[in-house]
């Protein structure tokens, strides 16, 4: 049986190809589920500790506490069965529909991330990304245009005044942050000459060759617009607590309602990994090569992958807890301010680093 | 065999999508659906090849122009449709069946005659890679051979920003 | 095999579970009973005032045109950024002009003030 099946493996290459897929799909979103739950902890225990408390302790499984690390499994319990009211007048297709857009934009995000070095297993290369596109670059920007509708259509589909003025204002400064955001990344394409997130990673195998040595104001401006595109304090304005009772998901409850901070979340991870890829080196260690790598650990490439995902993981938290630590540390902006902020400060410093980089590049690349 | 699939598929969906842009009643329900075959358009450039294209589909036209259509619905409030789609008269659907007719004809005739000569190179994905990819293809030729229209694409863009301001301070001081 | 295979996968995967999840509220949740109350829109405890619609502004409109002209100039700047090591000089100096051209529309855009926002 075993041997008819392999034999049909052996035989069928695209059947193979797509088996792997299908492997690395289910672990990308197992990866990308989990974050949510953790962040949820992590949101709470932090700022605790920031404002000299504790935060939640108390709830326990088996007697076990664990720091409250079952607090969002609760959290989620309860949300899951609490009663779901579709406001009257609600547009229901689009009401039912606006969180799955939400989510669905920022999981896709993360199929393009290389989460690690090529694993080389039985005499075959496995990118440790689920898409391997010569234009991931823009297929990332592409996905993220896409996410304003998720929180038009929420604000719209509620009949809600305050919901759909919350939806527009949170809309408009989404596309406002998306041009900084995107001119942020284009030096980082004029250095490594390439739109292969892949190709970016590998060329940072020395740590003074990492993106953020090269292009230190692409960085400053790609922090900013990162939070800003995700509308994460202080640009939160548009879900803010205090402000417009509780913006485009005021109408949300139950589990639509954390639909749309697990696309938040989501979309923080996969932008925080697209930060660590550019400007942080990705999955290399930065002082060590991969080959070297490998030798040090007895000749198991696994192992040196398992390294690679690791450090991936370790400089996306790194920027995880940047997340929290400002959205507790700072003030919010005003929404004009925000909008300022991003027409008249950050584009014309964006394309001030693009020349700035072109000049330079060009003074080293043609003399 | 896959590709026939796919493109069948897609293909489907954009038509199902684009007739209900037209005949649908709700018009953030049409914007929507604009939007979603816009990005199976996207696929369909996906499939023959043309990576950036999809990506630029994607990014500009599903991402930014239809933000515009939505934006200016949900603003202006636009309600649905009240009166029944087949409520016209009929000499407009003899003209949209001509168009239709014709654009087909135009359609068969680019594919079988004038594009099926030889001379003409196919791209297949392979030869696209050992290039380069993509986006560098169509760089070398954009900033070399077209590098006027280019440059003209910019100053088109500079006159787009300066008629839209025109347009909407007209209307805020009709407004005011 | 065809690399945006993987795409279409992982967008029939993502909408299937999102659809999934956002389904489990509604079916798992008591059904309570309609009452009108309940399911009025929120406005602080207060009955609704007025239709669910504002008055347009015009801000949005100018915010998402120029969202566009400057998103194609992006598209632009990532296609030039792309061939940037096979232009040389020559290069530099279009991107320069493409850029001076859009640098003199966005002084225009900030002088007539269509970024003010209050």
């Amino acid at each position: 049986m075993l041997e008819t099946v392999l034999g049909f493996f052996r035989e069928n290459d695209f059947w193979l190809e797509f088996l792997i897929t299908v492997i690395k799909i289910i672990v990308v979103f197992g990866i990308c589920a989990q974050i949510p739950p953790f962040m949820v902890w992590f949101e709470r225990r932090a700022p605790a500790f920031m404002q000299r408390r504790k935060g939640p302790n108390r709830v326990g499984l088996f007697g076990f506490r664990l720091f409250g690390l079952i607090q969002p499994l609760a959290d989620t319990i309860k949300l899951i069965f609490k009663e779901e009211v579709v406001p009257t007048g609600a547009h229901k297709f689009f009401y039912h529909i606006a969180p799955v857009f939400s989510l669905f934009t920022s999981l896709m995000v993360a199929a393009a991330i290389p989460f690690g070095p090529p694993l080389v297993i039985l005499g075959r290369t496995i990118t440790l990304s689920v898409v391997n596109l010569d234009v991931g670059f823009l297929f990332i920007f592409a996905l993220s245009s896409l996410g304003v509708y998720g929180i038009t259509l929420a604000g719209y589909s509620s009949n809600n005044k305050y919901s759909l003025m919350g939806a527009l204002r949170a809309a408009a400064q989404m596309i406002s942050y998306e041009i900084p955001l995107g001119l942020s990344l284009i030096p980082i394409v004029i250095i490594f000459g390439t739109l292969d997130l892949n190709s970016i990673v590998v060329a940072q195998a020395n740590v003074w060759d990492w993106g953020i040595f090269r292009a230190p104001i692409s960085f400053f401006l790609f922090v900013i617009a990162m939070f800003a595109e995700t509308n994460r304090a202080p640009f939160d304005l548009a879900e803010s607590e205090a402000e417009l009772v509780a913006g485009f998901h005021t109408e949300y409850n139950s589990f639509k309602f954390s639909l749309f901070y697990f696309g938040e979340y989501v979309s923080m991870f996969v932008l925080s990994c697209l930060a660590s890829i550019c400007f942080f080196g990705g999955w290399q260690t930065g002082f060590i090569s991969q080959n070297d790598l490998t030798s040090l650990l007895f000749g198991i490439q696994p192992l040196a992958v398992l390294v690679g995902v690791l450090m991936t993981f370790l400089k996306a938290s790194f920027f995880m807890w940047l997340f929290v630590w400002v959205r507790w540390t700072l003030p919010r902006f005003r929404y004009d301010q925000l909008m300022n902020l991003g027409w008249k400060f950050m584009m014309p410093i964006g394309l001030f680093n693009i020349v700035l980089t072109a000049v330079i590049a060009g003074a080293i690349a043609f003399k | 065999m896959g590709e026939w699939i796919a493109f069948g598929a897609l293909a489907g969906t954009i038509i199902m999508c684009a007739l209900f842009v037209v005949l649908g009643r709700n018009p953030v329900g049409c914007a929507i659906a604009l939007v979603i075959k816009l990005f199976a358009l996207a696929g369909m450039y996906g499939v023959i090849g043309a990576d950036f294209l999809a990506a630029i589909q994607v990014i500009i036209y599903a991402g930014a122009i239809m933000v515009l259509f939505t934006f200016v619905i949900m603003l202006l409030n636009v309600p649905p449709d009240s009166r029944s789609r087949w409520d016209r008269p009929p000499v407009e659907f003899l003209m949209v069946g001509l168009s239709v007719l014709a654009l087909f004809g135009v359609g068969i005739y680019l594919i079988f005659g004038a594009f099926a000569g030889e001379g003409v190179e196919v791209l297949t994905r392979s030869l696209v890679t050992e290039q380069g990819g993509n986006t560098l293809m169509i760089g070398r030729l954009l900033f070399s051979k077209y590098v006027w229209p280019f440059e003209l694409a910019s100053i088109l863009i500079l006159m787009a920003i300066i008629a839209s301001i025109v347009i909407a301070k007209k209307y805020n001081t009709e407004e005011s | 095999m065809n690399p945006y295979l993987p795409v279409l996968m992982f967008l029939v995967f993502g909408v299937t579970i999102g659809l999934i999840l956002s389904a489990i509220s509604y079916f798992v949740g008591p059904q309570g009973k309609k009452n009108s109350i309940k399911s009025e829109p929120y406005e602080c405890g207060v009955p609704m005032a007025g239709v669910a619609q504002e008055k347009f502004s015009v801000k949005f409109y100018l915010t998402a045109i120029l969202f566009i002209l400057f998103d194609i100039e992006t598209v632009f700047l990532y296609v030039w950024a792309r061939t940037f090591g096979e232009l040389g000089w020559f290069g530099v100096v279009e991107i320069f002009v493409f850029l001076v051209i859009l640098l003199a529309g966005y002084i225009y855009v900030l002088r007539r003030g269509a970024l003010e926002w209050n």
